[in-house]
């Protein structure tokens, strides 16, 4: 990896390749015969924050799906997490759906579209799960109970008819949070060295290119 | 029962001393000494029953299957530990108000550990329950860690911190053995019973023994493990003052004391304690002679005077228990006090090295003669209580004179430990007319500083604990029941001895006067003394024995390190279906040809090929995957394969009815293959070096006999049913649970605690990559260190074993195990 600021990819190579190209629209072109650089960059503003990808350039159709599904895919990680009592679902594969919607983001924004679409630090999400996972075994203990022990209740609600409230859903919320801090701890963590990396590659320091090539020989 | 009550009061004000530090400064250390003077005032207001022998008892049920209770019994050694733990603790918390300034670094902790501190202390002297102690003692060694280590800007508080964690944690360890060992052959962890009723001849005591006072000898200071207390002088000076004066160090006496009449006849018990006590009282007081720094003399006098303790409590006959209470108290006082004077000096004028004092005896007279009565007390001479502990102590090893002092302990025995005591206690007079002259004398080859006088309340602490000294000297009988309620539960000596400044002329007050002289000359010629002590070689130093043990397990597991951590994932992958083969698949095999595990019948578990044609399909998608990942040569394309077989799996999952697994697992491919794909952009297009030749042919044939293994095991496995599944019975009970979906009720309610646990794993994974990665960005070098690979497999992922993507944490781009990894 080297040679990434200096050898332009060609076009149609393997998109391991691809990583290091970003340049903001209407930069230089990538190469002989392909489509000049931003060219498939939305005019309208679809994000909420100044859109700098994860990688690639930026693409209006990535950029309107995101803005289209992710509140959907956050209403669809809800009811997976409610809906896991009787049916598929559940805290996990709740929190992955949602994850999946704050990934989406991230590639089609950046770094920080990412960080305005989350309420807290990922850490502040797995701190807060765990919180809640272990209020849920230790809450049964102030009522005489055993650790986890379960409850439900059933209510009639004017609209909603039989509604039923179960203790366990406590607990999947917990797994829920802390799937997705984990989730997004990983991305921002990659996320973070990436843009890192390639800001010192763009400052061009001495040190990261020695770096480099000697990464580069060992490869 | 006051004693809980009192307990929860010190954690509590711990905690409301945070905030009222900081809002208030160091006047926020009056409040700290409220839970210890209450505690004070609580024993007293008991010492009468107490004293009379009917101990005040409290029981905390805790853990009564294993019979580990929060019992606890004030008896009359408690109430003498109680009075210096919480009594010496509420003078010195005091002190500490005018002694820190307000708004220095770290103050707010200091207080609120120096009161937890406190109340685990106080936890340690009153519990009667083994394990309880245990935990009190492993609080004392963590909040004195933290206390040692206050200053954790500065290295060398550092360094002394983890020495007195690891020395006296790492020696409680042993402890832990050691009390485990005496309640099972008692009976019981009640320390009260197991000493009434010592099971003296069960054949593990004697090892029980050793490794408790092992502990004890840690705690305590006793050579060779005596190193960390000098270096623990780092800490400011009223901690040292409180912890390695009155309450912690004197942590090992009291267990030994405690321990005592029920032990000291079992060998090697009295063996042990004579040698090591003497030892470190002479090696104590001889260091301490030499010292320049007048914190660190009295750091070894401490040693040294801990030795003594140790000797006397551990020997266990009546006269010496009557000592043992009467050197207690008397070296809380003055140690304490003679510390805190330390503190004072210290101050005032910035300095406590004996060569830069000189003068401060006219500034500062008040101090000047509160530091030298409780020198004197340490000395031994009259009419302190230093002296009369001191004339009980020579009685107790005095031969001839009473024959039943000395009870249990051979004439030569004796005497050989009268000498020592005697030379031991020439050098404590040696050093203690050295630390009065050290800092308060005026000396001519040193220029006189001007500092300012202490203000009248720092000085009270000091003065107030030597008058102490100086009123249980002239009136022993207040200490007297005391030592008496110890001692009756030693075998009685023919003549009742009590603590007395006047005994008439015996032996001891002899021996007493010859000491004093002995020490006087000591001092007198101290130059000469130097001049020897310079002379005599420095033989083994038992720091550095202590660096040196540390030094060779970091060595050996580098060592270990580098050999099992190569960082290549071929390996590590390698060695563990080897270990699949070897231990479970030989096994298999093994019990394929004896017999023991029959092939399953053609009536029940048939092999069918399949169920319906789509898992033909299914199963085709899997395996054409399976061979173009193994086939193909760049990173991404293999990346797609695996995740397409991780789909098909998800499909059979589907075709079995399984669909919350085929759900999970369809998400947690989709997931891994989005993370995968930004780690890949770090990473070479084509898979570097690939085996060739024998390594290839070695690969092939490992994955080859794994995969043959598994699906041979699994067939086997699912025909071996003997009993019905436990599985059975979830389904009438999960409407109870609250659902009808099994899958999720076994993971959120039946088995809860698995999920519980495994999240946990989860998070502690997730928060490990993040610092991981971000430490490796901020270093910038990439080390050949192990990448941060996660093991853990996510709740609901142990049914989606077989997807060989589901670590959904992948190394860290850019290290050395990635480069050849991903195959």
């Amino acid at each position: 990896m080297s040679t990434r600021d200096e050898d332009p990819t060609p076009p149609g190579d393997g998109a391991a390749r691809r990583r290091g190209d970003f340049t903001p629209p209407g930069g230089t072109t990538v190469g002989e015969g392909a489509p000049p650089e931003g060219w498939e960059a939305p005019r309208e503003r679809w994000l909420s924050t100044v859109v700098r990808p994860a990688f690639g350039p930026r693409s209006v159709l990535l950029e309107v799906v995101a803005r289209l599904l992710i509140p959907t895919i956050l209403v669809f990680s809800v009811f997976l997490l409610v809906s896991g009592h009787d049916k598929p679902g559940g805290g996990f594969a709740g929190g992955l759906v949602a994850s999946m919607a704050y990934v989406l983001r991230y590639v089609a924004g950046g770094r920080s579209e990412l960080a305005a679409g989350v309420p807290m630090r990922p850490d502040a999400l797995l701190a807060v799960g765990l919180l809640v996972a272990c209020g849920t075994a230790v809450v049964p203990l102030l009522f005489g109970g055993t650790v986890l022990e379960a409850a439900s209740v059933t209510v009639a609600l004017p609209i909603f008819g039989e509604v039923k409230f179960a203790s366990i859903l406590m607990f999947e919320t917990g797994v829920f949070l802390i799937v997705v801090g984990l989730v997004l701890s990983v991305v921002s963590a990659l996320g973070a060295r990436m843009e890192a990396e390639e800001a010192a590659a763009k400052a061009g320091s001495e040190r990261t290119r020695g770096l480099d090539r000697q990464k580069g020989e060992r490869r | 029962m006051l004693l809980p009550f009192l307990l929860a009061l010190h954690a509590a004000v711990a905690a409301l001393l945070v905030p009222l530090v900081r809002v208030l400064g160091s006047r926020a250390f009056v409040l700290a000494s409220v839970p210890p003077a209450t505690t004070a005032v609580w024993v007293l207001t008991h010492a009468p029953d107490i004293v009379a022998g009917r101990p005040v008892n409290t029981t905390i049920t805790w853990v009564p299957t294993l019979g580990i209770d929060l019992e606890f019994r004030v008896d009359a050694l408690t109430l003498a530990m109680v009075l210096l733990v919480s009594g010496v603790g509420a003078v010195i918390f005091g002190y500490c108000a005018k002694y820190f300034h307000s708004g220095e670094r770290g103050l707010p902790r200091l207080a609120a550990i120096l009161v937890l501190f406190s109340g685990a202390m106080l936890g340690v002297v009153s519990t009667d329950n083994l394990f309880a102690l245990f935990v009190f003692w492993e609080l004392t060694s963590i909040t004195s860690f933290l206390l040692i280590g206050n200053d954790d800007r500065k290295e060398q508080a550092r360094r002394a911190a983890v020495q007195a964690l690891v020395t006296t944690a790492g020696f409680g360890l042993p402890m832990l053995i050691g009390f485990i060992l005496l309640g099972q052959a008692g009976g019981t962890y009640r320390i009260s019973e197991l000493v009434a009723s010592p099971p003296v001849d069960a054949p593990l005591v004697p090892v029980a023994l050793v490794l408790v006072l092992v502990g004890a000898f840690a705690k305590s200071a006793q050579a060779p493990l005596h190193y960390w207390l000098p270096g623990a002088m780092i800490a400011p000076t009223p901690i040292s003052a409180y912890l390695h004066a009155a309450a912690m160090v004197k942590g090992g006496v009291y267990l030994v004391a405690r321990l005592a009449p029920g032990f000291a006849e079992v060998d090697p018990w009295r063996a042990l304690i004579l040698v090591v006590g003497l030892a470190t009282m002479v090696i104590g007081g001889w260091r301490a002679l030499r010292q320049d720094d007048l914190k660190l003399l009295l750091a070894y006098g401490t040693v040294s005077q801990l030795g003594f303790l140790t000797l006397i409590a551990g020997t266990g006959t009546q006269v010496a228990a009557i000592a043992t209470i009467g050197v207690l108290l008397a070296h809380g006082l003055f140690k304490s006090a003679l510390f805190l004077t330390v503190g004072v000096i210290d101050h005032q004028t910035g300095t406590r090295s004996i060569a830069a004092l000189s003068g401060l005896g006219r500034r500062m007279p008040v101090l000047a003669t509160a530091a030298t009565v409780a020198a004197a007390s340490m000395a031994g001479a009259p009419p302190l209580i230093g002296f009369v502990a001191k004339e009980a102590a020579l009685e107790a090893f005095l031969p001839g004179t009473n024959a039943d002092t000395t009870a249990g302990l051979p004439a030569g025995v004796a005497v050989a430990v009268l000498v020592g005591l005697v030379l031991a206690s020439v050098l404590t007079v040696g050093y203690s007319a050295r630390f009065a002259w050290g800092a308060f004398s005026t000396k001519t080859t040193v220029a006189e500083r001007r500092v300012p006088r202490p203000a009248a309340t720092f000085v009270a602490a000091p003065v107030a604990l030597a008058s102490l000294s100086l009123a249980l000297g002239v009136m022993p009988f207040v200490a007297d029941p005391v030592a008496q309620g110890y001692a009756t539960a030693f075998a009685p000596a023919a003549k009742p001895y009590h603590l007395a400044l006047w005994h008439g002329f015996t032996p001891a007050l002899g021996i007493s006067a010859l000491v004093l002289a002995g020490g006087a000359a000591l001092f007198h010629w101290r130059v000469l003394v130097a001049r020897a002590q310079q002379a005599v070689p420095r033989g083994f130093d038992a720091e550095r024995g202590y660096y040196a043990v540390v030094h060779a397990i970091y060595v050996v597991a580098l060592r270990v390190t580098r050999a099992l951590q190569s960082g290549s994932l071929p390996v590590y992958l390698g060695v563990i279906l080897a270990m699949l083969l070897a231990l479970p698949g030989a096994r298999l095999v093994a019990a394929l040809v004896s017999g023991d595990v029959a092939l399953p019948g053609a009536s029940e578990h048939e092999v069918r090929f399949w169920n319906t044609p789509l898992e033909v399909v299914v199963a085709l998608l899997i395996m054409v995957t399976a061979v173009a990942t193994v086939r193909e040569h760049r990173r991404f394309p293999a990346l797609i394969l695996v995740s397409a077989m991780g789909f098909g799996i998800a499909g059979l999952f589907v075709l079995y009815g399984a669909p919350d697994l085929a759900l999970t697992l369809v998400l947690v491919e989709t997931l891994t293959t989005i993370i995968l794909v930004f780690v890949l952009r770090r990473l070479p297009e084509t898979f570097g070096t690939r085996p060739n030749g024998w390594p290839k042919r070695l690969t092939v044939l490992l994955c080859a006999a794994t995969g043959t293994f598994i699906a041979l095991a699994l067939w086997l496995m699912a025909a071996a049913r003997t009993d019905p599944p436990v599985s059975r019975g979830y389904a009438p009970l999960a409407p109870d649970a609250g659902g009808h979906n099994l899958v999720n009720m076994i993971l959120a309610d039946f088995r809860a605690l698995d999920t519980f646990g495994e999240v946990v794993v989860l998070a502690t994974a997730a928060v490990a990559v993040a610092s991981l990665v971000l430490l490796n960005r901020r270093s910038r070098v990439v080390e050949a260190g192990p990448a941060p690979e996660d093991e853990d497999t996510p709740t609901t992922e142990d049914e989606a074993g077989p997807t060989p993507e589901d670590e959904d944490d992948t190394p860290a781009p850019g290290t050395p195990a990635e480069e050849e990894g991903q195959r």
